[in-house]
């Protein structure tokens, strides 16, 4: 049973005016991933799935208005990012990816095709029991969850709550360069820090401003990969903290200089983190 | 029969005589034939006038006839050796064995009744003009000095050492003919044919005992491996003789460690299948020496409930499987293939993996060098290994040599080779066209160019034979095929035939799944999925999927069916592999057969070394043992002759020379452990077993016999190939068969002149 939460009502006003302004607004971008139950078999090997969740707060909390419609978090980068990346990886790896992303719900029967899980922007996620549940079974299944994009200690802490449910007694640990992660295909010498291309400017550092995300941020200059455990010491869940790697891909094309400091960099991260999933 | 009245001598006399002449060629012989000749050519002249082929053929037949009547004058004989009277001794064994004291399957008697009264009434009065000498045999062979001295006490039946002990130790010149007395129901060592032939002594058997014995049901062969690793599952393989008539009849079967029962099972026996081979599962729990019995469940009426158990030793130890997992692609079946084999930790897995296409990555080596240039450098390198997993690869990932080399690896290594599917596995990958594709248990050649591998979602179901293996004991309560309701997998390589010899463990439906709905069939028609083979001294199997990941994924957590699939997979193949220093033991009656096989890197044979093991007996004590090379052979062995019964453990002590390191791989069989004595053998095979017999016969140049004709044996001792010999000339002027010709050529002639109508 879902907890009453004091944004309730907001949410409910706003995903209406949501459901409105997607019909308005976003049409175009419904073609380009399958749907639940539209999925076309492909030769491919690894399908690029983003799980679809819900978030707490209205405006500005748990949906944004940008670029001429309003997003839910989950949706953050979606599916450009995975289309790009599934490009990539096609051109410079021996795995073979749908270009065809998907989206899925953390309970849909058929998340235990998508050994691999992306989520996005989680800073106000909240999880139902029956997710908490399935990503627990998920987890211990070998099942492995990529976090992105989200900044600061209030957003931190959020996801930190989130998985407390998923994994009681659980402890992150920060992965030091080192770690096998950084070096599967790439040798990755510094976790680089992707700032949304709209922050990207010359000069200004990497870090993305604090007021356009959940408070207090704290210290938002350094990134990292954190990461649980199984009792094993393989690796569940990475968080890739203080950085916007989807970013990287979705904005490949958006101007050389973003490219080359920001998007080569996030397909680095990106590739290493698909071999080491499909070979740990 | 007919043959003597014919030709007025035995078979024996032709087979070893020479046709000869007895009579003088001389003035009477030549006239004769003058007269002839001379007769034929005025009958010539006087029947110019009838055509050529009436002619000839008249002619022919008076020449015939003319030539028999010149060959009963010139006196025909057969000269044959035949046994010195007074000089020779006929050999007669009789076994003593506690199976000769069973019904021998006629009126009441006793096989042993049977034999004495053989030998009273007809064995020693067909041995007329030799000496009889009385042996008996059970354990040793023993002479005796009538047959009503024997008893049917002895514990084992060594028939054929028995065989070979007479011809060793006795006066051979003398000996002219064995004959034995026996159900057949050797239970000794083995003696090879060979050995037996060159005794040059016929040997003629007479086969004493039913063919089979009603209401029995005998557990006729337990196999069970020498060893296994703690808490696994082991397979013993059984075969289980009887004679029932019941088209319902069942016998239950139990597999115990002690008063533990391990595994339970109830089989059917088919009337129409008096031998039954099957296979039981059991847990073998911790480490330690197991005694492992399997026990038939007596029904009622069982004539032999002796022959329902049977026991072995099991050295339940560390087993280590080094294995080669060469990957083209990252996929998602590399990794849960790595996190399945994790979990075992007698596994250890070696990875390489292409990531890009100018980048690998490799887990789980013991050195950086290992696989640093992709597959091994060398055959050395290679047989480091115990199996060979090859992924969705190219097949030019390898060149021409290494792909010998893992033809051989499994041929001569004894290695297991696993071919999986993908995009670049099997003939996608080119691999149809190479050596390996030979040892494979499928041909994966396919006519056009299309791709076989294709994606969708697949049921798997097991074959019957496939129930019955190891690999599909994945666990579970209750039946397999319900252990074997599994996710579909989500994608299939299309294979093709079998070889013969080849098996079908599982095999794959396509099916259409519809999310919250029933699944739909699409075709129906199984293929294969899994194949296995044996191949060389190794295994090889084709696994057509790659997705077996499906089934830890879309499972619960706490489901080990997936991990189990793949355990078993590994150790079965992997297990085939041949250690590099192997020690094998065996019991034979009151002695220990230690054989010791080494090989180089290379596994070939090392010969130039020495070897030493040390015996422990039941007692504890202990000492060495040097071997000597086994003539003909590369192995060292010796036969150990022990007192104590009880469980002896022989361990490798010591090797001179250029002893062979072990580096990777399994680990080398390095001791064994046999038990002596205290078995229950003559309950065992104990019907009439007259192929044995036969052979031991047709190997000797003797004969079988039944008990109910022995008519012929007299003959066939007369005219015996050993012994001391006589120079004998048997008329043959006055045989029936030459009177016959001469009669049958004259009316011959007679009727074709009426039916030519003279000439």
């Amino acid at each position: 049973m879902m907890p009453a939460h004091p944004t309730a009502g907001r949410k409910l006003t706003a995903r209406l005016f949501l459901v409105v302004g997607a019909l308005i607004l976003a049409g175009p971008t419904v073609a380009q991933f399958a749907d639940e139950d539209g999925i076309t078999q492909t030769n491919d090997e690894l399908w690029l799935t983003r799980i679809r969740y819900d978030s707490v707060g209205g405006p500005r909390e748990a949906y944004y208005h940008y670029d001429g419609r309003w997003w839910e978090r989950w949706e953050t980068d979606f599916p450009q990012a995975e289309q790009n990346f599934a490009k990539r990886l096609n051109e410079l790896t021996a795995v073979t990816v749908s270009p065809v992303p998907l989206r899925r719900r953390l309970t849909d029967p058929d998340l235990g095709d998508s050994p691999l899980i992306f989520m996005s922007d989680v800073g106000y996620m909240q999880l139902s029991r029956p997710e908490i549940d399935a990503l627990r079974t998920y987890l211990a299944n070998g099942g492995f969850l990529w976090v992105d994009d989200f900044w600061g200690d209030a957003e931190w802490a959020s996801l930190e709550r989130a998985m407390a449910d998923v994994l009681p007694g659980k402890r992150w640990i920060t992965l030091p360069i080192e770690h096998p992660i950084f070096h599967t295909v790439f040798d990755i010498e510094v976790m680089p820090q992707i700032p949304a291309r709209d922050f990207a400017r010359w000069g200004r550092g990497t870090t993305e401003p604090s007021f356009e995300h959940r408070r207090p941020t704290g210290n938002m200059r350094t990134p990292s990969i954190r990461a649980y455990t199984d009792d094993d010491g393989r690796l569940m869940v990475i968080a890739t903290h203080n950085t916007d790697i989807a970013d990287g891909w979705e904005r490949e094309s958006y101007g050389e200089w973003y490219f080359e400091n920001f998007s080569t960099k996030s397909y680095r991260v990106g590739i290493n983190v698909i071999v080491y999933a499909l070979s740990h | 029969m007919w043959f003597e009245w014919l030709f007025k001598y035995p078979r024996q006399a032709y087979g070893q005589g020479e046709l000869a002449f007895a009579g003088d060629f001389g003035v009477l012989w030549w006239a004769a034939a003058a007269v002839l000749l001379t007769l034929g050519v005025v009958f010539g002249r006087r029947v110019a006038r009838f055509p050529m082929l009436r002619r000839a053929s008249v002619y022919l037949l008076q020449i015939a006839a003319i030539a028999v009547l010149l060959t009963l004058i010139a006196e025909p004989v057969l000269e044959v050796t035949r046994l010195a009277p007074g000089a020779n001794t006929v050999a007669v064994l009789v076994d003593s064995s506690q199976s000769m004291a069973l019904p021998a399957g006629t009126n009441d008697e006793t096989r042993i009744d049977v034999a004495k009264r053989l030998i009273s009434d007809e064995i020693e009065s067909a041995s007329r003009g030799s000496e009889v000498a009385l042996f008996h045999f059970g354990d040793a062979l023993q002479q005796i000095g009538t047959v009503a001295e024997v008893q049917a006490e002895a514990d084992r039946s060594r028939l054929l050492e028995s065989l070979t002990d007479l011809a060793t130790h006795y006066d051979q010149g003398a000996l002219a003919a064995v004959i034995v007395v026996t159900d057949g129901a050797h239970n000794g060592g083995s003696v090879g044919w060979e050995t037996l032939a060159e005794t040059g002594i016929p040997v003629h058997s007479i086969g004493v005992g039913p063919a089979d014995i009603p209401g029995d049901v005998e557990l006729a062969e337990l196999v069970l491996p020498s060893r296994a690793s703690p808490h696994t599952q082991v397979a013993a393989h059984l075969v289980i003789r009887h004679s029932s008539r019941d088209a319902n009849g069942r016998v239950r079967l139990r597999v115990l460690d002690g008063e533990s029962v391990l595994a339970a099972e109830s089989i059917a026996l088919d009337p129409s299948s008096p031998t039954i081979a099957t296979d039981i599962l059991f847990p073998v729990g911790s480490a330690g020496l197991r005694e492992v019995a399997v026990a038939l469940e007596a029904t009622p009426g069982d004539p032999l409930p002796g022959n329902n158990v049977q026991s072995a030793l099991l050295d339940v130890d560390r087993e280590r499987y080094r294995v080669l997992y060469f990957e083209g692609e990252p996929r998602w079946e590399f990794k849960f293939i790595r996190r399945a084999t994790a979990e075992d930790n007698d596994i250890e897995l070696v990875t390489w993996l292409r990531t890009t296409e100018r980048k690998t990555y490799r887990q789980g080596t013991s050195d950086p060098d290992e696989l640093a240039d992709g597959f091994p450098r060398s055959l050395e390198a290679l047989y480091r290994y115990d199996m060979v997993i090859l992924g969705s690869l190219p097949a030019t990932s390898l060149n021409d040599e290494q792909h010998d080399w893992l033809a051989r690896f499994v041929a001569e290594r004894g290695g297991g080779l696993l071919a999986l599917a993908g995009r670049h596995a099997l003939d996608n990958g080119g691999w149809d066209v190479k050596p390996v594709a030979q040892a494979l248990p499928v041909s994966i050649a396919r006519p056009g160019e299309s791709l076989s591998y294709q994606r969708g979602n697949f049921e798997v179901i097991p074959t019957d034979e496939g129930l019955r293996s190891v690999l599909t004991d994945i666990g579970g309560a209750g039946a397999r095929e319900v252990a074997w309701k599994l996710p579909m997998l989500a994608d299939h390589q299309i294979l093709g035939t079998p070889k013969p010899g080849a098996t079908v463990i599982l095999e794959a439906i396509e099916r259409v799944e519809r999310r919250g709905a029933d699944t739909v069939v699409r075709g129906g028609r199984a293929k294969p999925l899994l194949v296995t083979q044996p191949y060389g001294y190794g295994r090889t199997a084709v696994l057509a999927t790659a997705s077996t990941w499906r089934w830890r994924m879309r499972t619960p957590p706490e489901d080990t069916r997936h991990s189990l699939f793949w355990r078993h997979l590994i150790r079965h193949f992997a297990g085939s592999a041949l250690p590099r220093r192997s020690l094998s033991l065996a019991a034979d009656g009151d002695a220990l057969d230690v054989r010791v096989a080494l090989k180089n890197p290379r596994f070939e044979p090392l010969t130039d070394t020495a070897v030493t093991v040390q015996v422990t007996a039941p007692d504890g004590e202990s000492f060495d043992v040097a071997l000597p090379r086994i003539a003909g052979e590369s192995a060292f062995g010796e036969t150990l002759p022990v007192a104590t019964p009880g469980i002896y453990r022989v361990e490798m002590a010591g090797i001179a020379g250029p002893a062979p390191m072990a580096e990777g791989g399994r680990p080398d069989a390095l001791a064994a452990l046999a038990r002596v004595g205290e078995t229950n053998l003559e309950q065992f095979g104990a019907t009439l077993n007259e192929p044995l017999l036969r052979r031991v016969a047709e190997t000797t140049g003797g004969a079988y016999w039944r008990p109910d004709d022995l008519s012929g044996l007299a003959d066939a001792l007369a005219f015996s190939s050993a012994g001391i010999h006589e120079r004998q000339q048997l008329p043959l002027w006055n045989a029936p068969f030459l009177f016959l010709l001469l009669v049958l050529l004259k009316c011959t002639e007679w009727s074709l002149r009426r039916y030519w109508g003279g000439i």
